[in-house]
C-alpha cells in the first residue's frame, strides 16, 4: 500500500463538512484532503453529495459545519476568497456567455485593466497561453456559440487554467465528450497533475477513474463511503461502495426479435451539419447512431422529426400500410412519432409544472373531451405510466423539478409512452443518470421495440449503443459513414469509423 | 410488486425506501411562502385593518366605490394574467384597446345602435389580439416592444377617427343603465368581474388551451417538442386579453356614460400591478386568475384606505410602484430559493 509523505501539506483539506437544505442532509460530515500533484477521484451516484462538496470547497456555499484549509491555511469564506486562494471549478453546466469571444470568455472575471480599460494584447496573451497549456487550438476570436460543445467544455477548462490555480475541480468534465476527446482530457489533467496541481476529479464513469486517479473517495447519500488508493480498490469494488449493493448489470443482453416492415424511410436528408443522409428503421428494431459530439446526428434526429428545418430530403413514417409524409415537426408528432431530446431540462420538461401536466401535454388530446380536460382520466393514465416507467416516488403532482436526474429522464419518456409510439427517437437517452435508472431506461427501450415500435437512438455512450442497437450507423461530418450490425460491432470498430481525423481544435 | 422485473427494483425494494429517494425534500423558506401564499393573508389583513382604523372605509357607499374602480382595471388584469403566465412579459396595448372600445360603444352605439357598437368592438378586439399574437408567437418578437408599438398605432388612430373629442351617451340609454345598477352595495360591473374571473380561472386550469397556455410559460421549447403549436397559443393568450380589455372598455363606460381616448391612461401598469402583487410569475408559467383578482382587491383597497387617509396620488403611485418592485424581488429571490 502506497502511504502518501506525512510531511507533505495537503493542497486542500477539507474536513467534517456538513451542509443542510432544509430537512435534507446533502452533505454529511465528509472529510477529504488532496495533495498537490495528485488526481483525486470523488464518485457516487445522483444526489450523493458530490456536486454539493465540490460547491462547498469553491466556496460557492457555505458549509453548515467544518472547515476547508487552502495549503495549510483557514480560507474565508465566499467564491471570491476561495478563487484568490487558487481553487478553480469547471462547473458541470456550462457557464460560458455566448456572445462573447473565446478570449472574453477565458479571461471574464478576471480580466486585465489599465485604468478601466481593458488590456487587449494581455487578454489575447492570457488566453492563448493557457489554451496551449491544455493543448486546444481554437481561434481566440470566435464566439462562443459558435463552438461545439466539447470545444466549449476545454475553453472552460482553459478558463481554469488560466487563473493558475493550486486545485483544479472538474465536475463531469467529459459527460458531454465522445471516448477520444475524453481521451484527450485524461491526458491533458495527467500532465497538469504533473506540473503539481491538486485536481479533484468527479465522474461517473469508473475507467476514467481508475486510468487517471492515484486515490478515489466514494459518497453515499451524503455520507463519506471510504477514500482509498486506487492501487489498493477494483472497479467492481468501487461500484458496490457507491451503490451499497452488488449490482451486475447484465450487459450481454442481446435481442432476439426478428425486425419487420419499415416504418421509418428518410432519404437524401440535408439540414444545418448534416449532408444527405439515408436513413431507415424498422419495425421491432432499435438502430443506434454513433459518432462524436458535434458528428451531427442530434441535427439529424432533429432534421428527420421536423423540429428544425429542413434543407433537403423526405421523410415517411408507414403505419400498418398507410405511408404519412413528415414535414412539420407537428405533423410528426401526430403521425406517431416521438422525440426524447437531449437537453431534457431544457427542451424535455416544463420543470416548474406537475409529473401529471408534463405526461399530460403531449397526450392532452386524448386526455380531453371538447377542449375540456378530463382530470380523472389524467390521474389513471400518468400514475399508469409513472408505474410502467418506475417513477419513485410516484408522486404525479410533484413538480418535476424536485425529481432527480433519473426520475425526470423517466419522466419525458413516459410523456411518449402513452401515445404508443410507432417510432420513438431517444437521443442520449441516459446522460447523467445514475446506474439504476440507466437500467430501467434500457429495459423500456427493449420492451417499446419488442411490443413493434421502431426505435432510433443517440447515444455517445458507446456500452450503451453496443448494448441496445440491433444495427449501428456511425455519422461523422453528417454523414453516415459506416454501418455495423449489432452483433459484429464493438467499440473498437464503432470508433474508427466514427473518428480517423484531429481530436480537439480546428 | 412481483411483476417488477427490473434488478434496480428488487435492489431498492430490498434497500428499503430510504435508500433514494429519488427527490429533493422541499424546505420551508419564508420567501417561498410570502409568493406562494403572502396576497391572501395579506389582502385579509389589509381589509382587517382598513374595517377597524380607516375612517370611513367600512360604509356602503364606499364599498360600492371601491367596487366601481375596482371592475374595470380588475377585468383587465384578469385578462392580461394570461400574457403574463404565457412567459410575454405583459400586454401594454390594454390601454390603447380599453379606451377605443369604451369610444366605440358610446360613438357607435349613438349612431347606429348598441348591437351594431358591439359587433364593432369585437371585431376591433380580435384584431389587437391577433395581430399582437402573430407577432410576438409566430414572428417571435419582444411582446413589450409588440405592444408599446400597437399602442401608439391604436391610440394614435383612434385619436384621429375620434378627433380627440369626448363622446357622451345619453342620459336614458342601455349603456348609463348598465352603469348606474346594483345589487345591494354591488355594482353590476363587479359582477361582471367576478363571472370573467370565474370563466379564466376555468378557461386556464381545466381547458386544454389553459394547459397549453400554463405550459408554453413554463418552457417553451419542450411545449413545442411536444407537438403544440405555440403560435396559436401565443395568440390565444392575446385574444383573451384583448376580449378582456374589451369588456373592460364597455364597464369603464358605463361608469362614467363618457368614452375618451385617454380614459385608460396607466390600465397597463395597474393591471400588471394586480398580476405581479397577486402573485404570478413574470418568468411564466406559475400563476392564476384568482390570484389575479386577490392582487385588484388588495391594490384597490390600499388606494382605497389611501385616499380616504387623504393620502394625494403622487404617494399613491409611489406606494403602487414600490409594493410592484418588493413582489418582483419576492418572486425572484423565491425562485432562487426553492431552486437550491
Amino acid at each position: 500500500m502506497t502511504t502518501p509523505p506525512v510531511a507533505e501539506t495537503p493542497a486542500i483539506a477539507a474536513s467534517g463538512i456538513v451542509k443542510r437544505f432544509g430537512g435534507a442532509t446533502a452533505v454529511d460530515g465528509v472529510s477529504i484532503s488532496v495533495r498537490p500533484g495528485e488526481i483525486h477521484a470523488v464518485v457516487g451516484e445522483n444526489g450523493a453529495g458530490k456536486s454539493t462538496l465540490m460547491r462547498i470547497l469553491a466556496g460557492v456555499i457555505a458549509p453548515d459545519e467544518g472547515t476547508v484549509m487552502v495549503n495549510g491555511t483557514h480560507i474565508d469564506r465566499g467564491a471570491k476568497a476561495s478563487l484568490d486562494a487558487g481553487i478553480a471549478l469547471v462547473h458541470q453546466e456550462l457557464s460560458l456567455v455566448g456572445e462573447m469571444t473565446v478570449a472574453e470568455n477565458i479571461v471574464l472575471g478576471t480580466t486585465p485593466t489599465a485604468l478601466g480599460f481593458i488590456r487587449k494584447k494581455k487578454v489575447a496573451s492570457i488566453a492563448a497561453e493557457a489554451l496551449a497549456e491544455i493543448g486546444v487550438s481554437v481561434d481566440l476570436k470566435e464566439p462562443i456559440s459558435r463552438l461545439s460543445v466539447s470545444l466549449r467544455q476545454f475553453v472552460e477548462i482553459a478558463r481554469a487554467v488560466a487563473r493558475k490555480p493550486r486545485v483544479l475541480i472538474l465536475d463531469e468534465p467529459t459527460a458531454t465528450l465522445t471516448p477520444a476527446e475524453t481521451d484527450y482530457l485524461l491526458t491533458m489533467l495527467q500532465r497538469l497533475a504533473a506540473s503539481g496541481i491538486a485536481i479533484i476529479y468527479i465522474s461517473h464513469r469508473i475507467p476514467e477513474v481508475f486510468r487517471i486517479c492515484t486515490s478515489v473517495t466514494i459518497l453515499r447519500d451524503g455520507k463519506l463511503v471510504e477514500t482509498t488508493p486506487i492501487a489498493d480498490t477494483t472497479p467492481s469494488a468501487v461500484i458496490d461502495a457507491m451503490v451499497g449493493r452488488e449490482l451486475k448489470l447484465d450487459l450481454q443482453v442481446r435481442r432476439t426479435a426478428s425486425p419487420g416492415d419499415v416504418v421509418l424511410a428518410a432519404r437524401g436528408i440535408r439540414a444545418h451539419n448534416v449532408n444527405g443522409v439515408d436513413l431507415e428503421v424498422r419495425a421491432r428494431q432499435i438502430v443506434g447512431l454513433g459518432g462524436l459530439v458535434g458528428a451531427g446526428r442530434t441535427e439529424l434526429v432533429r432534421a428527420i422529426v421536423g423540429a428544425d428545418p429542413r434543407q433537403a430530403g423526405t421523410v415517411t413514417l408507414t403505419v400498418d400500410g398507410v405511408a404519412h409524409p413528415i414535414g412539420s415537426y407537428g405533423s410528426a408528432v401526430r403521425a406517431g412519432i416521438g422525440y426524447v431530446p437531449e437537453e431534457r431540462r431544457t427542451d424535455g420538461l416544463a420543470l416548474s409544472m406537475s409529473v401529471a401536466d408534463n405526461v399530460a401535454l403531449p397526450n392532452r388530446h386524448t386526455l380531453s373531451r371538447w377542449g375540456i380536460l378530463r382530470l380523472g382520466a389524467i390521474s389513471t393514465f400518468v400514475t399508469n405510466l409513472a408505474d410502467v416507467v418506475g417513477l419513485r416516488p410516484p408522486q404525479i403532482l410533484r413538480e418535476v423539478g424536485e425529481y432527480s436526474g433519473g426520475n425526470q429522464q423517466k419522466v419525458v419518456i413516459a410523456k411518449w409512452l402513452g401515445r404508443e409510439p410507432k417510432l420513438i427517437i431517444l437521443d442520449e437517452p441516459t446522460r447523467g443518470v445514475d446506474v439504476g435508472a440507466k437500467a430501467e431506461i434500457h429495459r423500456l427501450v427493449r420492451e417499446l421495440a419488442d411490443k413493434g415500435a421502431a426505435v432510433l437512438v443517440v447515444s455517445s455512450d458507446l456500452p450503451e449503443l453496443l448494448e441496445l442497437s440491433g444495427l449501428i450507423h456511425v455519422v461523422r461530418d453528417g454523414r453516415i459513414m459506416g454501418t455495423l450490425a449489432g452483433v459484429e460491432a464493438d467499440e473498437k470498430s464503432v470508433m474508427s469509423l466514427a473518428s480517423g481525423e484531429t481530436m480537439v481544435g480546428a | 410488486m412481483a411483476e417488477k422485473e427490473s434488478l434496480t427494483e428488487v435492489i431498492a425494494i430490498a434497500e428499503g425506501a430510504t435508500h433514494d429517494p429519488g427527490i429533493e425534500k422541499k424546505r420551508f423558506n419564508f420567501l417561498v411562502w410570502v409568493s406562494e401564499r403572502g396576497i391572501v393573508v395579506f389582502t385579509i389583513v389589509l381589509i382587517l385593518f382598513a374595517v377597524i382604523f380607516v375612517n370611513g372605509f367600512a360604509s356602503l357607499p364606499n364599498i360600492t366605490d371601491v367596487f366601481y374602480r375596482a371592475a374595470p382595471i380588475g377585468i383587465v388584469a384578469v385578462g392580461m394574467t394570461f400574457v403574463v403566465i404565457s412567459a410575454n412579459y405583459l400586454d401594454l396595448s390594454v390601454v390603447a384597446q380599453v379606451a377605443t372600445a369604451a369610444v366605440i360603444f358610446i360613438g357607435v352605439s349613438n349612431e347606429y345602435g348598441l348591437l351594431a357598437s358591439f359587433a364593432v368592438a369585437l371585431l376591433v378586439a380580435m384584431l389587437y389580439g391577433v395581430v399582437n399574437g402573430v407577432a410576438v408567437g409566430y414572428f417571435k418578437a419582444n411582446a413589450v416592444i409588440v405592444t408599446l408599438s400597437t399602442t401608439f398605432i391604436g391610440l394614435g388612430l383612434l385619436r384621429w377617427i375620434s378627433g380627440g373629442s369626448i363622446f357622451f351617451g345619453p342620459e336614458d340609454g342601455p349603456i348609463r343603465l348598465f352603469g348606474q345598477v346594483k345589487i345591494g352595495p354591488v355594482p353590476l360591473s363587479a359582477l361582471v368581474l367576478l363571472v370573467i374571473t370565474v370563466i379564466l380561472w376555468w378557461v386556464l386550469t381545466r381547458t386544454n388551451f389553459g394547459f397549453t397556455v400554463r405550459a408554453y410559460g413554463s418552457n417553451k421549447e419542450a411545449t413545442r417538442l411536444a407537438g403544440v403549436n405555440t403560435g396559436l397559443v401565443v395568440i390565444g393568450a392575446f385574444v383573451i386579453t384583448a376580449l378582456a380589455a374589451m369588456v373592460a372598455g364597455f364597464v369603464l363606460a358605463a361608469f362614467s356614460n363618457t368614452a375618451v381616448s385617454a380614459m385608460a391612461d396607466g390600465y397597463d401598469f395597474r393591471a400588471l400591478a394586480a398580476i405581479i402583487i397577486g402573485g404570478t410569475s413574470v418568468f411564466g408559467g406559475k400563476g392564476s386568475v384568482l390570484r389575479t383578482l386577490l392582487g385588484v382587491i388588495f391594490v384597490s383597497v390600499l388606494t382605497n384606505i389611501l385616499v380616504l387617509s387623504g393620502i394625494g396620488f403622487g404617494f399613491q403611485q409611489m406606494a403602487i410602484g414600490a409594493l410592484i418592485v418588493a413582489a418582483v424581488s419576492v418572486d425572484a429571490l423565491a425562485r432562487r430559493a426553492a431552486k437550491k
